[in-house]
This record gives C-alpha cells, sequence and structure tokens, in this order.
C-alpha cells in the first residue's frame, strides 16, 4: 500500500520504535552486565551510561577468576569470598556437549523415519505420523518422573556416572527434538521431486543408495536448517536438565542458582545470560529462511 | 526364481532399505523408551498410595485421582494455567499480528527489523526469566522503576511478590519472548497472500480496515489457527518463567499444573501424587488441543 510521505515517516519510526522496544531487553541486560555493582543496586535513580564498565563478571562466569582477587588487584576492597560456585565454564561444557549430542542423536533417528515418511506408502503411516507429532504436544513434566527412576536403576545419572549423565540428557532431548526434526525433514524431503530418485531405482539402485546419493544430498540445506534448530532448542531447554542431573547443570539451570539467601548476584546472571544468548543469535540468522518452517513442524512454509 | 527363493525375498524383505522398518525403527525405539514406557509408568504409578510414614506404595486405584480433585491447591492452579494460557495467547496474538502489518513493508530497513524481531525466540527461557527477574525487581529495576514513575503502582512496589501483580509479571516475560513467533509466521501468512483481491477491494473503495477484516483475517485463518495450536500447546505446559521468576509463590500465586507437579516432587517425594497432576497436565493438553483442531478443522 502507497503512504503519503508524513504517514510513511510515521510508519517507518513506529515499526523502528516498537522493534527497540522488543531488543531493549537484551541491551539492559547485556549493559548490565558491564556495570559495576553499585550501578546495578542503585536505588535512587536509574543508572543509563554514567558508570565505569567493568568486565570482572565475564571474568568470574567465563574465565573461572576470583572475584576476591579481582577485586583487590582493582584496588577496590576486599571484595566477597566463595565465588567458585559462579564458575560457568563447566556449565557451558556440559550445555554445548549435550545441545551438539542430542542434535546427532536426533539427526541419526529422525532424517530415517522422515525419508521413509516422505517416499514410502506403507500401511500405518499415518499412525507413525501422529505418534511423531502427538509427541510434539506431550509435556515433559508427565514423563520425566519415571524417567529420574529408570536413570538411577540403570545407573545413568550424573551422579552416577557424568559421561553417562551427558548421554542421558542427549537422549531425553533427542526425544523433545524429535517431532519438529522428522516432520521438517519430512517437508524438505518432500520438496526433493520423486521423479529423480524413481528414475534412479528404475536404473537398478537400491533404495539406501537413492536415499543416500540423491535424495540426502538435495535436501542438505533442511538438514542443516533442522539441525540448526535441534540445536537451539536443546541449548535453551529447562525442565528436564533441573529434574534429572545433579552435578551436570546446562547453562539454563546454572544461571537460576545465582538467586541466593544472601542476594541475587545481578552481575554474574547478566553475564552468563548475556553469554548464553550469543550460539542462538549467531545460529539463527544461519536458518532465518527455514524458521517459520520449522516451528510450524513443517506446516507452513516461507 | 523358483517359489522357495521368492518366498526367502519376503521373508528378508523387511531387513532390506525396500522395507519401512530399517528407517522407522531408530526413532520408534526412541519414543519407546523414552516416551511411551515412561508415560505409562507414570500414568500406573498415579495408582498407588505412596504411606508418608513407611513410605512403601501402596495399590490404591482411586486415591490420588480423588485426592487431586478434591484439591483446592489443583483447582487453583489448573485456574493459574488456562488465565496464564489465554491471556498471554491473546496479547501474542492480538500484538504479532499488528507488529506483522507494521513490519511486512518491501522498504529498505524492514528486513533487518523483521531479523532482528526473531532473536528473543532464541534465547533460553530460564535466562528470560532471570533478566525479567531484574526487571521488575521493585527498588532497583528499570522496568518497574518506569511503572512506578508513571504513578502506577507505589514506590518500592515488587511486582513479582505482590499476589495482585505476581502472575501479570511472570506473563509479561512470556508476551515478550513470545510475541515474535507469532510476528514471524503471521508475517510469512501476510506475505503468502494473493495481492488481487486487496487491489479489487480498493478499487471497490474499501478501506484498510475493511479490507483486513474481510480479506486479511479470512484468507490467514488456517495459519492463525496453526499458531495459536502450537503456542497453546506450549502455553498450558507452562513452567520455566514460574520456576525461576517466582517459585510458583508467593505462596501459590503463580502455581500452574507442571510447577505444581514439580513442587510436589521437589517438596515431599510424592511421586504417585506429582505423576497424577503431571498426568492431569497431559489430559487438559490432549483434551484442548483437540477440541480445538475438530472446531477451526487445523491439522498439522
Amino acid at each position: 500500500m502507497e503512504l503519503s510521505r508524513p504517514w510513511q515517516f510515521a510508519r517507518d519510526a513506529l515499526a523502528a520504535f516498537v522493534t527497540g522496544v522488543f531488543m531493549f531487553p537484551i541491551f539492559w541486560w547485556a549493559l548490565t552486565s558491564i556495570k559495576p555493582i553499585s550501578a546495578v543496586f542503585d536505588k535512587d535513580r536509574i543508572v543509563w551510561f554514567d558508570f565505569i564498565p567493568t568486565s570482572i563478571n565475564y571474568a568470574v562466569t567465563l574465565l573461572g577468576q576470583s572475584r576476591s582477587q579481582l577485586a583487590i588487584d582493582a584496588g577496590i576492597g576486599m571484595g566477597v569470598a566463595g565465588t567458585e560456585a559462579y564458575d560457568s565454564r563447566s556449565s557451558i561444557l556440559d550445555s554445548a556437549v549435550v545441545s551438539v549430542g542430542a542434535t546427532a542423536v536426533t539427526m541419526m533417528v529422525a532424517i530415517p523415519a522422515a525419508y521413509a515418511l516422505s517416499r514410502m506408502a506403507f500401511r500405518g503411516r499415518n499412525v507413525f505420523l501422529n505418534w511423531v507429532l502427538g509427541q510434539r504436544f506431550m509435556p515433559p513434566i508427565a514423563i520425566i518422573f519415571p524417567l529420574v527412576t529408570t536413570y538411577k536403576w540403570l545407573g545413568m545419572r550424573d551422579t552416577d556416572n557424568y559421561y553417562l549423565g551427558w548421554l542421558g540428557l542427549m537422549l531425553i532431548y533427542a526425544l523433545m527434538n524429535l517431532p519438529i526434526a522428522v516432520l521438517l525433514l519430512k517437508s524438505f524431503f518432500d520438496d526433493v521431486p520423486k521423479d529423480v530418485d524413481e528414475a534412479a531405482m528404475i536404473d537398478g539402485a537400491t533404495r539406501w543408495e537413492t536415499f543416500c546419493k540423491i535424495v540426502l544430498p538435495m535436501a542438505k540445506g533442511g538438514v542443516a536448517a533442522a539441525a540448526v534448530l535441534c540445536f537451539i532448542f536443546s541449548w535453551t531447554e529447562f525442565l528436564l536438565s533441573l529434574f534429572l542431573t545433579t552435578d551436570i547443570r546446562t547453562v539454563p539451570v546454572k544461571i537460576q542458582t545465582f538467586v541466593t539467601s544472601t542476594g541475587n548476584e545481578w552481575g554474574f546472571i547478566t553475564a552468563l545470560g548475556t553469554a548464553a544468548v550469543i550460539p542462538g543469535f549467531i545460529f539463527i540468522l544461519l536458518v532465518q529462511r527455514h524458521l517459520v518452517r520449522g516451528l510450524t513442524l513443517g506446516s507452513l512454509k516461507e | 526364481m523358483t517359489a522357495s527363493e521368492v518366498q526367502k525375498k519376503d521373508r528378508l524383505n523387511w531387513l532390506t532399505s525396500e522395507h519401512p522398518l530399517p528407517w522407522l525403527l531408530p526413532a520408534s525405539a526412541l519414543m519407546i523408551v523414552f516416551g511411551v514406557y515412561p508415560l505409562i509408568a507414570a500414568v500406573l504409578k498415579t495408582l498407588y498410595r505412596k504411606n508418608a510414614a513407611t513410605r512403601r506404595e501402596i495399590f490404591d486405584p482411586l486415591y490420588n485421582w480423588t485426592k487431586i480433585f478434591e484439591d483446592p491447591r489443583m483447582w487453583d492452579a489448573l485456574w493459574h494455567t488456562l488465565a496464564y494460557t489465554l491471556i498471554a495467547l491473546t496479547f501474542q496474538l492480538v500484538l504479532g499480528m499488528l507488529i506483522a502489518l507494521l513490519l511486512d513493508s518491501d522498504r529498505k530497513g524492514y528486513g533487518i527489523l523483521r531479523a532482528m524481531m526473531t532473536l528473543p525466540l532464541v534465547i533460553p527461557p530460564a535466562v528470560t526469566g532471570m533478566m525479567f527477574l531484574l526487571m521488575l525487581n521493585g527498588s532497583f529495576g528499570v522496568i518497574a522503576r518506569l511503572i512506578i514513575a508513571t504513578g502506577l503502582l507505589p514506590v518500592g512496589y515488587s511486582i513479582l511478590g505482590n499476589s495482585a501483580t505476581a502472575l501479570p509479571g511472570v506473563m509479561l516475560a512470556e508476551i515478550w519472548q513470545w510475541t515474535p513467533f507469532m510476528v514471524l509466521i503471521m508475517l510469512a501468512g501476510l506475505r503468502a497472500l494473493p495481492k488481487e483481491p486487496f487491489e479489487a477491494a480498493a478499487i471497490d473503495g474499501a478501506t484498510p480496515v475493511q479490507a483486513f477484516f474481510k480479506l486479511t483475517l479470512p484468507m490467514m485463518s488456517k495459519v492463525i489457527a496453526i499458531a495459536v495450536l502450537i503456542r497453546g500447546v506450549d502455553l498450558l505446559r507452562a513452567f520455566d518463567y514460574i520456576k525461576v521468576m517466582t517459585d510458583s509463590g508467593p505462596g501459590t500465586a503463580t502455581e500452574t499444573l507442571t510447577s505444581y507437579a514439580g513442587r510436589i516432587y521437589f517438596g515431599n517425594s510424592d511421586y504417585p501424587l506429582a505423576s497424577s497432576v503431571a498426568i492431569l497436565t497431559l489430559v487438559l493438553v490432549i483434551l484442548t488441543s483437540t477440541i480445538f483442531m475438530r472446531i477451526f478443522k487445523v491439522k498439522l
């Protein structure tokens, strides 16, 4: 629709303002993460830019340095003891390992299933499709208690064995990612014209060969997009990790432990929070084009 | 090929890539072991009564179910879950549609605005919750300070610490993070609309508002229904923001079904009772989504 110039200007300004409102919280966290404590907790006014930036929050959470030592070095007092609990390096490792592993497991089980759903006619196809879809609707709370018991029985808790704890999280994350991965991949495989692989099969290629040499390479953009989405969902997951693990603390679980009885460590919370959103921001820009399709389980295309 | 050879080929067929079984087996195994089995185990668990003193579980199929249906706390949690879902969904839908209309332009710069709008979607909800906890703090939180400056709330008022405003406070984080989801989907819907009906309507003298209600909305109905369904299911099992922002409090002011189940579980380890509330959440999700899909004829 054509607008007259003042109206067009008003619309541009409003669009920028609304987007700005939605960006503001992210900006505010990042800003808070470099503020000294006095600026964060100022009760008399809102501190915007008039403070001396500090990297101490990042040094403690991401590099594992001691806050009291840093405070002494900077000559700003004795600091507070006991900052080891805020060292988040192991949490970042946990999150990264579990997210990458979960993505790998999801893709390994989802790709073949999506291919079969896209290319084969078989009895029970709709049943299987609805089963996968139903999985997306299942509240994680409905399955988590028995899983805790089962993991305990199998000796798969992180308190039994840290690496098995990783594996346990990967597997349950893979289940949570499965519906989106299968349905999204199916929609990408559906986009590859069927004539191509049918022609190959008439020439004597097996299904496996057509899948590896034709369908998969032609849909590799879609496979990458599905993998990125699985990674993001695993990275942001909270409930399962909270209930299932004790020693393993993924970043979302770790960050809420910074709320203490003596006060909330806002500097550390904002620093870790800001760092935790960066992988997502990078990845989402890579899959911008397939985002709608992914979020609607392949039912809407952009 | 002899008859026996054909028979042998048939028998072995399900092991080859020509048969769907090998393709579906890994996904089925994962869904059975980590989905179906725990679900059945959880349902069976609800049939047992936990004796708090002896810590033994005794078969008593109706005990937990009568208990939760007579439990005023469960009804409160159910009510909070429904209110949270309906209110947040309405805000997300209306705001999402308005923002999508605003950003649906081919002019320079709008692409960047649209890309920025998707950023909240990838933030871990627990992180969002923590950050809104900071911004809603009554004495130094930036959002709370701005609201207090308008005079709507008294100085030092704790939004999340008062039962009257705690749930709206949690919803603010929810709405902030997931309105972009609606924006994104509505934008995809808007961009896919054909141009001709709108040109014809403009020639006939229809106002943009008329065109929106008579053309855009009906043509977008499928897209809107899908977005509402997906978001609604997630809202009904809301947990993350509530856990980190208020931990269901103050008191039980922000307790939803999922967070109530979690509290029973962590609180007194009554797994059977916690499972009953958890299974009730599942039933609620199945019921509402089935009814919704029937009424609006949506299929994912």
